[in-house]
């Protein structure tokens, strides 16, 4: 069943995030992919994360394809005006692609081409409005198309330190669902206890949340997180718990596998972001019993 | 105002060293304010540069003014005097005098001193902030009078990013995320409504997107 339908129907959809290559080597991400096909219900490709060139998403989801696996792909206005969007989304869906999430994109300055200029003609909301334009048959310079495309998009509401900032993004993704958004993907979750009640709050929205969960790689990682986001929710405990595992990779999948199992009665289901380690997927859906 | 920031001694004696007569001229407006190209600051350059070049035992001449607006050809008129006993101009004003006075003088080599930044406020003592990007079509109606178009990194329309944090901006702690300033704003005005709404996508036109643009008022012409 798609992606699609299987939101449709208030199923728990698992998703995993993978990233392209920098370079024209697939054979990685092929080999990962392979590995947990038939697993999930389908891919993220995120186009170009944290300012990083690397090949399109666009094409890592023609490659998903290929090897008969649904993909999702990120599009965002950093890099692309409103004509070169409108393009490659006319292109993705006659590609098959028929799911997308929007995204703000990170800033180039935090990338590897911080040189670069950024775009931003439109904005998350403009986006969405080109989307809508297109479904409708037309573009956004008012000209007719040939057939149109039919796309199932979803949105992400970002980490928040404070409850400030999280009001202000609830009223966003609100904007966002009233644009289109079939879907929320949430920040990352490393605390049943805080997901809860994000949710709490996110249920005026009346869409579809995915919650999001991170394999932790280290110590060094989560320790990471819990200094710089400790809205977050990292505890001591759970970085403790990895410490003084006799294995540490296994026990990161571990939680993160125990993250998703307890999501499952939750909410509408799970994005597994790797971080690059792509190759301990196939473990984490194991010990999450998917 | 326009805000600008005087170029490096090195940068500076680089390009007027081929020339031995210099007309240095100076800006009472925008870069007199903010302390970049002013009486004083002509004042200042000059001295420097007349000591670098007697250092260097090199024949050097210059000659100060400034000018009441450097973008206004009726003011550039009275470079008039002074251009010919010159064989290069270096200005001290935004972009816009230093263009005027090339289009004025077009036989003379001009240069700029300054390095022309934004159009900003004062936020205290020595620092200045950008303000507007003169996008032509503005909004700080419905943003809570903050601008997305220019205090925005990203110039977003419709709300903050994923990246604004307590306040900052995702680009630079040291920026103010505008987006959640317009919130504040908007909440405490009791105006939230009004980011309810969906902005519609920028018509970059009225901005730099249809090329160089033209002001023409008729009753005025
Ligand atoms: S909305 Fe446009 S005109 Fe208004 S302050 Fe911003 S850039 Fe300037
Ligand atoms: S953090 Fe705020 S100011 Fe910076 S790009 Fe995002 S929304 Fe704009």
């Amino acid at each position: 069943m798609s992606f699609q339908k299987r939101l449709l129907s208030g199923e728990f959809v698992v998703l995993a995030e993978m990233n392209t290559p920098k370079g024209v080597d697939t054979s990685q991400l092929i080999q990962n992919a392979r590995r947990i096909k038939g697993r999930v219900d389908a891919v993220i490709v995120p186009d170009m994360d944290d300012g990083v060139m690397r090949m399109s998403a666009l094409a890592g989801a023609v490659l998903m394809h290929q090897q008969g696996m649904e993909a999702l792909i990120h599009v965002y206005c950093r890099d692309r005006n409103r004509m070169a969007l409108q393009a490659d989304l006319l292109a993705a869906y006659a590609l098959g692609v028929e799911s997308l999430i929007v995204v703000s994109g990170e800033d180039i300055c935090n990338g590897d081409h911080q040189e670069a200029k950024a775009v931003n003609d439109l904005d998350e909301l403009g986006l969405f409005g080109a989307l809508r334009c297109l479904e409708q048959g037309s573009d956004l310079g008012g000209s007719e198309l040939t057939g149109a495309p039919v796309f199932s998009v979803g949105c992400a509401i970002p980490q928040c330190a404070d409850e400030k900032s999280l009001e202000c993004q609830l009223e966003l993704a609100a904007k966002k669902v009233e644009a289109g958004a079939k879907f929320i993907l949430s920040p990352p979750v490393f605390d049943i206890g805080r997901f809860q009640a994000f949710l709490s709050k996110a249920k005026g929205l009346k869409t579809p949340i995915i919650s999001t969960v991170y394999l932790l790689k280290s110590v060094g990682a989560a320790r990471y997180i819990a200094t710089n986001e400790p809205e977050a929710g990292i505890s001591e405990e759970l970085i403790r718990r990895i410490r003084k595992a006799s294995d540490r990779e296994r026990e990161c999948v571990r939680i993160a596998a125990e993250t998703i199992t307890a999501l499952k009665g939750l909410c509408q289901g799970v994005r597994i972001i790797t971080l690059g380690w792509e190759h301990k997927l196939p473990d984490v859906l194991e010990y999450a019993g998917l | 105002m326009i805000t600008a920031e005087r170029k490096s001694m090195e940068e500076l004696i680089n390009c007027v060293s081929p020339y031995r007569r210099l007309l240095l001229v100076g800006c009472n407006e925008c870069v007199t304010v903010c302390s970049a190209g002013g009486r004083k600051e002509v004042a200042l350059l000059s001295s420097a540069l007349q000591l670098h070049f007697m250092k260097e035992g090199k024949p050097f001449e210059i000659k100060e003014i400034t000018l009441e607006r450097q973008c206004d050809p009726e003011y550039v008129e009275e470079l008039v005097a002074h251009i010919d006993s010159a064989d290069a101009v270096l200005s001290m004003a935004c972009g816009c005098g230093v263009q005027e006075i090339a289009r004025r003088f077009k036989e003379k080599p001009v240069m700029p001193a300054v390095n022309t930044k934004f159009m900003g406020a004062s936020e205290r003592q020595g620092v200045w902030a950008e303000r507007c990007a003169g996008c032509g079509d503005c909004v700080l109606g419905l943003t809570g009078g903050v601008c997305p178009i220019a205090r925005c990194s990203k110039q977003l329309m419709n709300g903050p990013c994923g990246g604004s944090t307590k306040g900052k901006c995702e680009v630079d702690p040291e920026i103010d995320c505008a987006w959640q300033l317009i919130w504040d704003r908007l909440k405490a005005l009791g105006m939230t409504e009004k980011y309810e709404e969906n902005m519609p996508a920028k018509d970059w036109r009225t901005g730099r997107g249809a090329g160089p643009r033209k002001i023409v008022r008729e009753d005025l012409a």
